[in-house]
């Protein structure tokens, strides 16, 4: 995905001379449509370093913007023919090169600052990747931050890079800074006081934890002290993840925070699908006459709380939330095998039971397989039975025993690129994400204090 | 200040046969008027109030999709495209429609029946489309999905002129709707030639396809333009249309209006507190809005010759953007709000007299030249094109907004074919600073700009001087730009993607209104006119590749104003 410059360049902005330093431009011909490049990479071990780096590629990459062509546009209509001069970086020093007519002029763009915390390197490098896929829509600050060795002593190591992207022909590049800090010692123990002198001034922060956050810690604390929006994937997290998640609900009440799970936001088109059921004027009205709720997933053994329900959960939860439902009994898991968890939440006077049931299944588990609204109003009966596939969602509609034509939505699943950009674009409160977690959290029994439930909102 | 109410259609009496399903119940005495139970007329009101307004048990929402991408989403409709094998349809119609259904913006329940002369069954017609949509789409589509999108189009053919052809029309309507939900709504989209619309409008008509009855679905139509070549033929036009659909029925689409950058217009202007207070005579010096193409006529030169730039671009797309740039504020984000305050615009724009069109406009028609490094002919040898052709292909006018914001400000318009780049862009020049206080700086700085452009590269750039970093004191200009395309991602939707949506959802605000229509003709057709009595001088005036004719820079530079280098 990343185009790797195999060498250094740019002899004025060359290796700073401390041990392992090296730094500079990187490729400063090469540009692919819609491919991000790699222009800058420099090594530092101090902030004070990093915040110098970052002066530097600014003044060097204005500079060399190339004004060639991308080869993947070689030959299109519309595109002049361009020398791809000096093209990779290795054949001798980069810089403006003077048969290469000036087109354009690479734009620093940023919209928001990303603190990537990555409890392992590897996680950090998925996490990089996602971040590239990005550059073209949102170029963001992106600071990848790994503690490490926490009872050594304190040091820092420090990858500064700059990537570039081409978003099409006739437009600038744009180009974004990925920071990899690598925090060994004590200084992983105070993590907003590496991050908050890197942060881009006046553009908000999201802190995103790829893997299982400590939402309790300390240093986890200073974090959200200092961050807009947190970003989490609680289909990730162990165990059935409904203790955390009922942390995480009580998050935005704390810290001025938004919380953006990417397990609800996969569900987006679930949810689409879902509502559409009742699109048709004369099904609206069985909204009001749900008897039960069912969600079933996908479970490698019956063994209760083994599963982690937080997918699940939320599906029950966003519809509770937006039909207004009250909680009577939490869910509860079953002592039996494959028992799964039961509760029962009111609407008006009506009590519905909800349920999540665990089936065997080879997906991965934790995964959605199918949600069930039983309704009846009067003599009639409705039950929209929705399932999910790889490429889509089918909705089965029944009403009075008599099926409706099937309904398939084909949608493809999300990458998390997808959905990061998703929630960059949701900015502000998601009122689905922020009542329905609050709702997760009272059906799981543990609900957020001072959260009125069940109030319907406006 | 011309402040009368827009005319009202006159809603002729028709005959029009029953509907086929079932017989009109006999129409009971005006509900209006109370029955003679010996209540006062307060009381009836009540009662009747009470038992009408009582909240309806279903929901007016769906509930579920709160927080959604579209609140709403459209009802299940029937879609009747007239022209469904011409150019237009094939381009924008039902790639627009693919990616709606792609992104699955369009109800379940949703068909189409293409109606064209040409002899296609379903099948090869489909076929058809999925070649053009394998050319014009924005985004691929995914096989699966195309062959969904396919099964909803069906084939119907036969003359725009043949009752058969609107009476086996209803047949198959109403055969859609036992199968479907679609519930008799339907949207007729008029892909032709304007010189069918009232052919097509009248027979619908005469079907009783325009007739909305309590409970059995909306009927909207959606016309393309032009909307007739002058004021006498647009509201001969409107007439014809209004006979038979009411005006909240009808949707006349100028895609211009459809453009994000268009739509971006609005927000700039209403969402902002801090260009609003400047956005007026007191410091605004004038305005000017381009739209250059770098193309001549292509393959459209029999319909050129009929029309020309003033017809083709100037009454429509840039009035159009006038009237964004100088309207009020309006009430609320509604419809019939915001195009109030359009017409308020247009009416205001001062009717040139002779001597004015004389002066102030300036006509131009190209001749060979060179654009964009390729060798092109002349306008009068262009295809199709009468070799002594008086048909201007470049207009630039100054015209006048006489109301309480923009009195004295000018707004200067222009628009040609083969000028040297495509760009279309809305330029507010600000007035220059009331006093120089660095005399000594080497150059002046000039005054504060804001450029709105529309394409390409679709961005704001704001103006303004600033000091040259030395020991001296120089000042030199530069520009805050804000390009889209580094903010934003990409992937906007088409303005046909956008229109065609709104018409199905009925939010009829980016559609031209029948007054707005005919208030646009009124500013242009003294332009017009005058021409008519004074044929061009010196056609071709301007050579292919270069910004006009002299005149037009003269038309701007008796004021000491210039156009701006794009």
């Amino acid at each position: 995905m990343v185009e790797e410059g195999s060498g250094r360049g740019g002899g004025a902005n060359g290796g700073r001379g401390s041990a392992g330093t090296v730094g500079g431009l990187m490729n400063p011909g090469m540009t692919r449509l819609g491919e991000p490049v790699m222009r800058w990479s420099s090594r530092t071990h101090s902030i004070a370093g990093v915040q110098e780096e970052l002066e530097r590629i600014w003044g060097s990459i204005s500079l060399a913007t190339p004004g060639s062509v991308p080869s993947a546009a070689a030959g299109r209509p519309g595109v002049a023919e361009g020398g791809t001069g000096g093209t990779d970086g290795t054949d001798g020093p980069a810089g403006v090169n003077p048969a290469v007519e000036e087109r354009r002029v690479a734009a620093r763009s940023s919209v928001m600052n990303l603190v990537v915390v990555a409890g392992r390197g590897e996680t950090g490098e998925r996490a990089a990747a996602v971040v590239h896929g990005l550059t073209g829509r949102h170029p963001s600050r992106t600071i990848i931050v790994t503690p490490a060795d926490p009872d050594g002593p304190a040091w820092l190591d420090a990858q500064v890079q700059a990537h570039c992207i081409l978003p099409s022909v006739d437009s600038p590049e744009t180009c974004a800074e990925l920071i990899y800090l690598t925090a060994g010692g004590e200084s992983g123990q105070h993590l907003a006081a590496l991050i908050t002198p890197l942060v881009v001034h006046d553009l908000p922060v999201t802190v995103w934890w790829p893997s299982e956050p400590r939402l309790e810690s300390s240093a986890t604390k200073d974090l959200l002290d200092m961050a807009d929006r947190v970003l989490v994937d609680g289909a990730g997290w162990s165990g059935d993840g409904l203790d955390r998640l009922a942390q995480l609900a009580r998050l935005p009440g704390e810290f001025a925070v938004e919380i953006a799970d990417f397990g609800m936001l996969r569900q987006s088109r679930w949810r689409e699908a879902i509502a559409s059921s009742f699109d048709l004027p004369r099904l609206r009205p069985f909204l009001g006459a749900i008897r039960s709720l069912t969600v079933s997933y996908a479970a490698g053994d019956g063994a209760p709380r083994s599963t982690n329900v937080v997918k699940p959960i939320y599906h029950l939860a966003w519809l509770a939330s937006r039909l207004g439902m009250t909680v009577v009994e939490p869910l509860k898991a079953s002592e039996t095998p494959w028992g799964g968890y039961h509760g029962v939440v009111r609407s008006g006077r009506r009590h519905i039971a909800i349920a999540l049931q665990p089936l065997e299944s080879k997906v991965l588990r934790g995964t959605t397989l199918e949600v069930v609204i039983e309704a009846g109003r009067g003599p009639h009966a409705l039950e929209v039975r929705v399932t999910g596939q790889a490429d889509g969602i089918t909705v089965d509609t029944t009403v009075d025993a008599e099926p409706m034509p099937d309904r398939h939505y084909l949608v493809p699943r999300r990458h998390e690129a997808d959905l990061l950009a998703e929630t960059i674009e949701d900015a502000g409160a998601h009122p689905i994400t922020a009542e329905a977690l609050a709702m997760a959290a009272a059906l799981v029994g543990k609900p957020v204090p001072g959260h009125r439930l069940g109030a319907r909102a406006a | 200040m011309a402040t009368k109410a827009p005319p009202k259609p006159a809603r002729p009496p028709k005959a029009r046969p029953a509907p086929a399903t079932a017989p009109a119940p006999a129409r009971p005495a005006s509900p209006g008027v109370p029955a003679a139970t010996g209540r006062s007329i307060r009381e009836e009101r009540l009662t009747h109030n009470g038992k009408r307004h009582r909240a309806p048990k279903a929901p007016d929402l769906n509930p579920l999709r709160k927080g959604l991408r579209l609140e709403r989403v459209p009802d299940p409709h029937v879609m009747v495209l007239f022209g469904a094998t011409g150019d237009l349809s094939h381009r924008k119609v039902f790639p627009a429609l693919a990616q709606l259904w792609r992104t699955n913006l369009l109800p379940q329940d949703w068909m189409l029946v293409a109606i064209g002369r040409r002899p296609y069954d379903d099948d090869s017609f489909r076929d058809d489309i999925r070649k053009s949509l394998t050319e014009n789409s924005r985004v691929p589509l995914d096989p699966a999905v195309e062959r969904q999108f396919l099964e909803r189009i069906s084939y119907h053919r036969g003359d725009f002129d043949s009752e058969a052809m609107y009476d086996s029309l209803v047949e198959r309507l109403d055969a859609i709707d036992a199968h479907h939900a679609t519930a008799g709504n339907r949207l007729f989209y008029l892909a032709t030639r304007p010189s069918d619309f009232p052919l097509i409008v009248g027979q619908l008509g005469r079907c009783g396809l325009d007739h909305e009855v309590h409970g059995g679905g909306w009927r909207r139509i959606v016309i393309e333009k032009p909307f007739g070549r002058d004021l006498d033929s647009a509201k001969r036009l409107n007439r014809e249309v209004g006979k038979v659909f009411r005006e909240s029925q009808v949707y006349r689409i100028d895609h211009y209006l459809g453009k994000e950058t268009v739509r971006n217009l609005l927000v700039f202007r209403f969402a902002n507190g801090i260009f609003e207070p400047l956005w007026n005579r007191r410091y605004v010096d004038h305005v000017q809005i381009t739209m250059a193409e770098s193309l001549g006529v292509e393959e459209r030169g029999s319909f050129y010759e009929e029309t020309g730039a003033t017809r083709d671009v100037v009454q429509n797309h840039l009035l159009q953007l006038l009237t964004l740039v100088a309207m009020e504020p309006p009430a609320t984000f509604e419809a019939e709000a915001l195009r109030d305050e359009k017409v308020k615009v247009l009416r205001a724009i001062e009717r040139p007299d002779r001597t004015a069109v004389a002066a102030d406009v300036v006509r131009g028609q190209y001749g060979p030249g060179w654009v964009a490094g390729e060798r092109v002919t002349g306008y009068r040898e262009e295809h199709e094109v009468d070799s002594k052709s008086e048909t201007e292909t470049f207009v630039a006018l100054k015209l006048n907004v006489d109301d309480w914001r923009w009195s004295g400000v000018p707004f200067y318009l222009r628009t040609g074919k083969r000028l040297p780049k495509r760009a279309t862009e809305i330029a507010i020049q600000f007035k220059d600073v009331p006093h120089r206080l660095f005399e000594s700086a080497q150059s002046n700085p000039e005054p504060n700009l804001l450029a709105i452009r529309i394409q390409p590269d679709e961005g704001i750039v704001l103006r303004f001087a600033s000091k040259v970093p030395g020991l001296g004191l120089d000042i030199r200009t530069v520009n805050m730009d804000f390009t889209y395309g580094s903010a934003f991602s990409t992937d906007a939707p088409e303005a046909y993607e956008t229109l065609i949506l709104d018409a199905m959802l009925g939010d009829a605000s980016l559609f031209t209104r029948a007054d707005e229509v005919e208030a646009a003709w009124t500013a242009v057709d003294p332009i017009l006119d005058a021409w008519l009595d004074e044929p061009p001088p010196d056609f071709p005036n301007y050579e292919a590749g270069s910004w006009g004719p002299p005149e037009a820079d003269r038309l701007i530079e008796r004021a000491g104003r210039r156009w701006r280098r794009i």
